[in-house]
């Protein structure tokens, strides 16, 4: 723990950082402060009009000619188009591997858990666990394969830590992810891959609109009070922690009260700081609970009304997928 | 003379609220009784959904059985028929494949002909399996059944239990099986621990949503389990896995089935079977909903010393273990592989 106040702090300058997801949100604002602080980097997303506009932003934070900056348009939910994005990504730089990958892209689609099918539960995991989880596997293979140093940053949510009503189908993917990487940092112990995964709570972005349009009602009620941050403040925070060597990025208050509430077994910067948060988060995470449940309780006749109005107790026991 | 009235009454005000909150959930309440219970069991052909099967049947529940293997089916149904209870059980097994959605939907419907189209009043869901390895090892196909066979395989069953559940406006009980996997993870367990983690988050969720049903949910975290399961992960999991497991011993699968109804019958919400468990469970309670609160306080000052100190003697195993690991993925022709 001391010995990182003198560790050498990562620099992006000169490296060639992939950013997944990079077109917009969260994505766009990691890969912007990237090349703000010299690094070449590639982005990554489905939209090819996002990518041109984004592609028109990271120009306009360019700090050297040299700098290479590159945009390619493939899906991630599969393995296959990981792997080629990958290949189209280090085409430029001699087929060489990223020193950095920041997997950031996803999206969350809140309902009531009997509201979902199967198809919107396979879609979120896609959206959450799957869209990073190939990525990481095709970068592991390389990079192991050519015995490459670098890093493979995650991200997760405070619902990867804390969940709650309407994340039945989100919640789970934030989790799996959280346990691919805590898998991954003590695996890769064997390598020379270091594993980050950052925490984000409320974050204003073009994402969280879409999030909203699916949410329900008491979700967005005990929700309400939540602070936000944009994409470009939670940015630095998350390249601030990925510098710093942290494992579980979470640079705000609430994050670290959810990580170090939840700390089990994974490495944390400072022992003895997020034994604080976790004592906070003792005393304060089951008022907190107590208080949702609470809300949630009072919200059963709405509930029911609602239920009731969308035709949902005279629908056939038979409509599995509906 | 009142100020003093007064301090005296906070200290015993003190003193009885520590007390109460000591002997809180010490003593199992015994509210949930499986006699009489339509009681569905998945994985319950073999390991510990058999075992759980037995002892609820022990206990005079009416008891259904889903697995996909018909062979196992058969000869667990012919152990259940020999601890029946009496002649009013309705004991049953069904063969379907529950890592596909349809199936598990399909699998109730069936379990449900046999109490008049009703649903049961609780679903325990045991189906899974473990197949560790290393990451980079892995492929498209393993990552995907490894998610199958950990979430999946019980998510469609618990998503088709509690839409009928509130479709018919009736309570039930949802009762998941989760491993310490799913509170932590292990060099190995890459394919494992995302879907025993994403168990937890669902039932997490669930516990939430499920107050607007008056509905319930429970869920256990084991450690390896004595088990057919267990010898079959054994055959192809990482040596170094094995190393670091050595020390712990699994579980017989009757003493967890035991378990996991003290659990049940508690009202616990996570289901601890043994000081381990426990002791990583207040390690990384979030906002779960605590047991005893002294004795989780306990555990969690246990954890804090203890869990890292594990961790860093697991860590600086697998630090000697990187050149062991290179000569081996040499042998295995991982550095000349172009994919």
């Amino acid at each position: 723990m001391l010995g990182r106040l003198w560790a050498k702090s990562w620099d992006p300058k000169g490296k060639h950082c992939y950013v997944t997801g990079g077109s917009s949100g969260l994505g766009l604002a990691v890969a912007k402060l990237l090349v703000l602080k010299g690094a070449h980097v590639s982005i990554v997303s489905r939209n090819a009009q996002r990518l041109e506009s984004a592609m028109k932003e990271l120009e306009t934070v360019r700090t050297s000619p040299n700098q290479i900056l590159k945009s390619y348009s493939y899906d991630l939910i599969t393995a296959t188009g990981a792997r080629e994005a990958l290949d189209a990504v280090c085409e430029p730089h001699q087929r060489r591997n990223p020193d950095a990958i920041f997997m950031l892209a996803g999206s969350c689609h809140p309902r009531f858990f009997i509201e979902e099918t199967e198809e919107t539960m396979k879609t979120q995991m896609d959206q959450t666990y799957w869209v990073q989880a190939w990525t990481a596997l095709e970068a592991s293979k390389r990079m192991v394969r050519d015995k490459s140093k670098g890093k493979i940053v995650f991200h997760s949510a405070y619902i990867g830590y804390i969940t709650l009503v309407g994340y039945a189908a989100y919640g789970p993917g934030r989790m799996a992810i959280r346990a691919l990487a805590d898998t991954l940092r003590q695996e890769f112990l064997l390598y020379d891959i270091d594993i980050h995964i950052a925490f984000p709570g409320t974050m204003y972005t073009p994402g969280y609109d879409i999030e909203n349009a699916t949410k329900p009602k008491i979700t967005l009620k005990i929700e309400e009070t939540d602070p936000g941050v944009t994409g470009d403040q939670y940015a630095k925070g998350l390249l601030r922690g990925v510098q710093s060597g942290d494992f579980h990025i979470s640079p705000d208050l609430l994050g670290n009260i959810f990580r170090a509430s939840m700390r089990g077994v994974a490495p944390s910067s400072n022992f003895f700081v997020d034994s604080l948060w976790n004592f906070i988060g003792w005393v304060g995470l089951p008022i907190w609970r107590m208080t949702v449940d609470s809300t949630v309780k009072g919200h059963r006749k709405e509930h029911e009304e609602y239920l009731s109005n969308k035709g949902f107790y005279s629908s056939s026991n038979k409509s599995f997928s509906q | 003379m009142l100020q003093y009235l007064g301090l005296e009454n906070g200290v015993i005000t003190l003193i009885l609220s520590t007390l109460v909150l000591a002997l809180w959930k010490m003593w199992p309440t015994k509210k949930w009784d499986p006699r009489g219970q339509f009681c569905y069991v998945t994985g319950g052909s073999s390991g510990l959904g058999l075992a759980v099967a037995i002892a609820l049947t022990k206990r005079g529940a009416h008891v259904t059985i889903v697995a996909r293997n018909e062979e196992r089916l058969a000869k667990a149904l012919a152990e259940l028929e020999k601890t029946r209870q009496s002649s009013n059980q309705i004991l049953r097994s069904y063969s379907f494949s529950l890592t596909d959605a349809d199936a598990s939907h399909a699998a109730l419907e069936a379990a449900s002909k046999d109490h008049g189209n009703k649903y049961p009043d609780t679903v325990f869901m045991c189906a899974g399996a473990a197949r560790p390895g290393f990451f980079v090892e892995e492929d498209a196909k393993s990552m995907q059944k490894g998610m199958d066979n950990t979430y999946w395989i019980q998510a469609y069953t618990a998503l088709a239990y509690t839409k009928q559940l509130v479709r018919s406006q009736t309570s039930g009980k949802l009762v998941f099986t989760c491993s310490i996997l799913g509170y932590m993870s292990l060099i190995g367990y890459s394919t494992y621990s995302p879907g025993k983690h994403a168990l937890r988050g669902l039932a997490e969720s669930l516990r939430s949503e499920l107050i607007l049903y008056n509905s319930s949910v429970h869920i256990m975290f084991s450690g390896n389990i004595d088990s057919p399961g267990y010898v079959e992960e054994n055959r192809t999991k990482p040596k170094i896995t094995l190393e670091i497991e050595s020390t712990d011993k699994p579980t017989a699968p009757d003493v967890l089935a035991k378990e996991l109804i003290n659990g049940v019958q508690r009202g616990d919400f996570h289901i601890a079977p043994d000081m381990l468990s426990n002791i990583i469970r207040s390690s990384t309670t979030g906002a779960t909903p605590h047991h005893n609160v002294l004795l989780d306080v306990l555990y969690a000052l246990i954890g804090w010393i203890g869990l890292p100190l594990w961790r860093r003697g697991v860590d600086s195993t697998v630090l000697k273990h990187r050149k062991e690991h290179k000569d081996y993925l040499a042998t295995r022709g991982f550095f000349k592989s172009t994919d």
